[in-house]
């Protein structure tokens, strides 16, 4: 039998800086492929992270109920889902800062935020 | 080493009573046995005439022998608990609930049950319930090959999930990552010959022999390699004083000669008893016929007086749940596999094309039987039914559904520009096990909603798959409901959906759009299922408004003692289903042979709903 995951084994001893990084609102899937009509959104957003991650921008999606711990071990992170529950969801940060709560950015504010985070 | 066997055949040849005089015999002999039942309308509990329920049970009379019937919803919700237990710890509860309900989508239940029914393959941490024996008492085979099949599929997808995107549809992925080497520890049990043995119990009658072929050649595609198999409903020496009977056992001589030139399997036999099997006494005579060669009339029929009522139905009653009445129709036929339902909608199709009302007859059963009944072909497209006006017929196959699905998504996808990289991770996730599912349904509300048809007949899947099919466009509005980061695009995408599948829900709602028709034999165990299946379906605000009794040995031709007893048997039983459904019953005749070919299905057709036109 699966057993819970402890909470201590929640917090990964290392994370390795990534570029962008999503949290992602609970859905069935994350690609937007699934359930009964396909979310263009989510295939919208998929294309432009390939298209970054072409660029060299590393990238990378959480999940609450498969990342759990990306979520918690980001005080900020917590701190607004807290404060806004769902409504906080999507939120996307850039170079370790939030840049955009409740929404998927374009490709033009992601790289406008990873343009002023080099700068 | 705990030994496992799966009994494995189409509803309703005897698999839960050989099954449960398999599980009573080993523990009589001494060793540890567990008996467990992953069939969503389980009957174990009628079988053993006591209450098991969803955990492991002794069973009274029988030292050494539990028995546990895995309940689906019960399993997800164990499953759930499990993968949120972390996240109910830390998250606000609006989200905690948000995703609650995304996981009680129908992928979940599949998972979750798959999951449970996997515990029993692997041996417990402590030793403390070692089993010497652990029998499965399985699915009907569609369901059961569905359920097979996920592992390997499954393991592919977790596969793709920690390399690739890191993104899966299955659940957690987290709570997958820890299954996935049981999966492979369960597929490899079942793989071991010897720790793992199928048994197939088939009847000596075409339909049966092809079903098992086909479930024998997926399994061995799967790598599973020992068989056996149990030719269960041979009429004994002493049926065969009747004409009826006389017939039938000649019919199942020929078929028996098959099974041993095409069927190269160790094979036992089993005789159609005068009673029936019910209760631990009853299933330990069963299992001195079976294992020790006892003659099968010491199987002494219970007593049963006949009965005076009246039990047939005026034909227009029946007739008017049957025609199209100044609206579009869509029949459904629900009830366990293997009781008739393909036999029934095709009687009942062919029929009303006679009438001339323009009728198509679909089937989602994954094992369809629909063109061997017809003895004319159905494929994936709606195609007129040679040799009868007015029929069209199509099979819903969900794999080939899965890919016309995924080929329109991703046309879809071409067309708005998206790049070929891009396409290809979408075609990866579209491989997820949910899109069969998906796609089926998707399939099935397309027909149904083609305003060309006076009727539609629906040859249903077995009960419980069938439960979740229909209960799908009821989840879906749900999960629609929830979905509420979608982007203009979507919700208007999603209104249409919604609007499409509410017109569903409410044509299966409505009883003059539509009528579901319980199929059954005249015996305890199938009227309990299909009374259970109607009462679940009560749930979602459907009701059936017609039942047919499949198998009934007519009045006149029970002239043996062995024919008389079942006849008697019978009779109770037609009864129990007037009063417990409170519906009008159609009869399908016990036959000298198989139901097969348009004239036959033309004559009986006349002979259960009459010839009479209702005016319209």
């Amino acid at each position: 039998m699966t057993q819970p995951i402890p909470i201590s084994a929640l917090f990964p001893s290392q994370v390795k800086a990534v570029d962008v990084e999503i949290f992602d609102p609970p859905m069935c899937c994350p690609t937007g492929m699934c359930g009964p009509t396909i979310d263009q959104t989510l295939l919208d957003l998929n294309e432009m992270l390939m298209t970054l991650e072409s660029k060299g921008v590393s990238v990378a999606r959480y999940q609450m109920a498969s990342h759990p711990n990306m979520f918690l071990s980001n005080t900020e992170v917590m701190k607004i889902v807290r404060e806004k529950q769902m409504a906080a969801l999507p939120i996307v940060v850039v170079h370790g800062k939030v840049i955009k709560v409740g929404g998927y950015p374009t490709k033009a504010e992601v790289e406008k935020h990873l343009e002023e985070a080099k700068s | 080493m705990t030994q496992y066997i799966f009994f494995s055949g189409k509803g309703g040849v005897g698999k839960t009573s050989m099954a449960c005089t398999h599980a009573i015999r080993s523990a009589d002999e001494g060793k540890r046995t567990l008996i467990v039942t992953t069939d969503p309308a389980s009957n174990l509990s009628d079988t053993f005439e006591q209450r098991i329920g969803h955990q492991i049970t002794p069973i009274g009379g029988v030292p050494n022998l539990w028995a546990m019937e895995i309940d689906p919803d019960q399993a997800t919700q164990e499953y759930i608990d499990r993968a949120m237990a972390p996240i109910r710890l830390a998250f606000p509860a609006q989200i905690v609930q948000v995703m609650e309900e995304q996981m009680s989508g129908p992928c979940t239940a599949e998972v979750a049950a798959f999951d449970r029914f996997t515990d029993f393959l692997e041996a417990p941490d402590d030793g403390s319930t070692a089993f010497d024996v652990v029998i499965f008492d399985t699915a009907p085979t569609g369901h059961t090959i569905r359920l097979l099949e996920l592992p390997a599929e499954w393991s592919e997808s977790i596969n793709a999930a920690s390399s690739g995107n890191g993104q899966t549809c299955i659940g957690p992925a987290a709570a997958i990552q820890d299954a996935k080497n049981k999966y492979e520890r369960a597929l490899a049990a079942m793989r071991e010959s010897g720790q793992t043995c199928f048994v197939f119990v088939l009847h000596p009658e075409a339909i049966s022999i092809k079903e098992t072929q086909r479930a024998i050649g997926e399994l061995n595609k799967l790598g599973i390699n020992n068989y056996r198999l149990i030719i269960n409903g041979i009429i004994p020496p002493e049926g065969a004083e009747n004409s009826l009977f006389a017939a039938r056992a000649e019919m199942q001589s020929h078929y028996l000669t098959q099974i041993e030139a095409e069927l190269p399997y160790l094979k036992q036999r089993m005789f159609l008893l005068a009673g029936e099997i019910k209760g631990v006494e009853r299933l330990r005579q069963v299992g001195k016929i079976f294992f020790e060669g006892t003659a099968a009339k010491t199987f002494v029929a219970e007593h049963v007086p006949p009965q005076l009522k009246t039990l047939a139905t005026p034909l227009e009653d029946v007739r008017a749940r049957l025609q199209p009445n100044g609206h579009q129709r869509t029949l459904f036929f629900a009830g366990k596999g293997g009781v008739g339902k393909t036999v029934a909608s095709c009687i009942t199709a062919v029929w009303l094309a006679r009438q001339g009302h323009k009728t198509l007859l679909l089937t989602t059963d994954p094992a369809a039987h629909l063109g061997d009944v017809l003895d004319s072909p159905v494929g994936d497209v709606i195609a007129p039914v040679e040799g009868q006006a007015n029929l069209w017929a199509v099979k819903i196959d969900p794999k080939a559904a899965a890919e016309t699905y995924k080929t329109r998504i991703l046309e879809d996808a071409r067309k708005r520009g998206r790049p070929e990289k891009a396409i290809e991770v979408m075609e990866e996730e579209l491989n997820s096990p949910c899109t069969e599912e998906m796609a089926a349904f998707d399939k099935f509300i397309e027909y149904a909603s083609q305003d060309e048809w006076d009727s539609v007949v629906f040859d249903t899947a077995p009960t419980g798959h069938t439960l979740r099919l229909l209960e799908l466009p009821v989840d879906w509005s749900k999960q629609l409901d929830v979905k509420i980061f979608a982007s203009v695009d979507t919700t208007a995408a999603d209104d249409v959906a919604k609007k499409r599948f509410g017109k569903v829900i409410e044509m299966m709602r409505d009883p003059v759009q539509s009528t579901f028709t319980f199929v059954m034999y005249p015996e305890a165990t199938p009227i309990l299922e299909a009374w259970r299946a109607a009462r679940e379906l009560g749930t979602v605000g459907i009701h059936p408004g017609l039942v047919v009794a499949n198998m009934v040995i007519p009045a006149g031709e029970a002239g043996s003692s062995f024919a008389n007893n079942r006849r008697l048997m019978q009779e109770k039983y037609l009864v129990e289903i007037g009063e417990r459904f409170g519906l009008p019953v159609a009869q399908i005749p016990l036959l000298p042979k198989e139901i097969k070919g348009l004239p036959m299905l033309a004559e009986l057709g006349e002979r259960i709903y009459g010839t009479e036109k209702v005016p319209v």
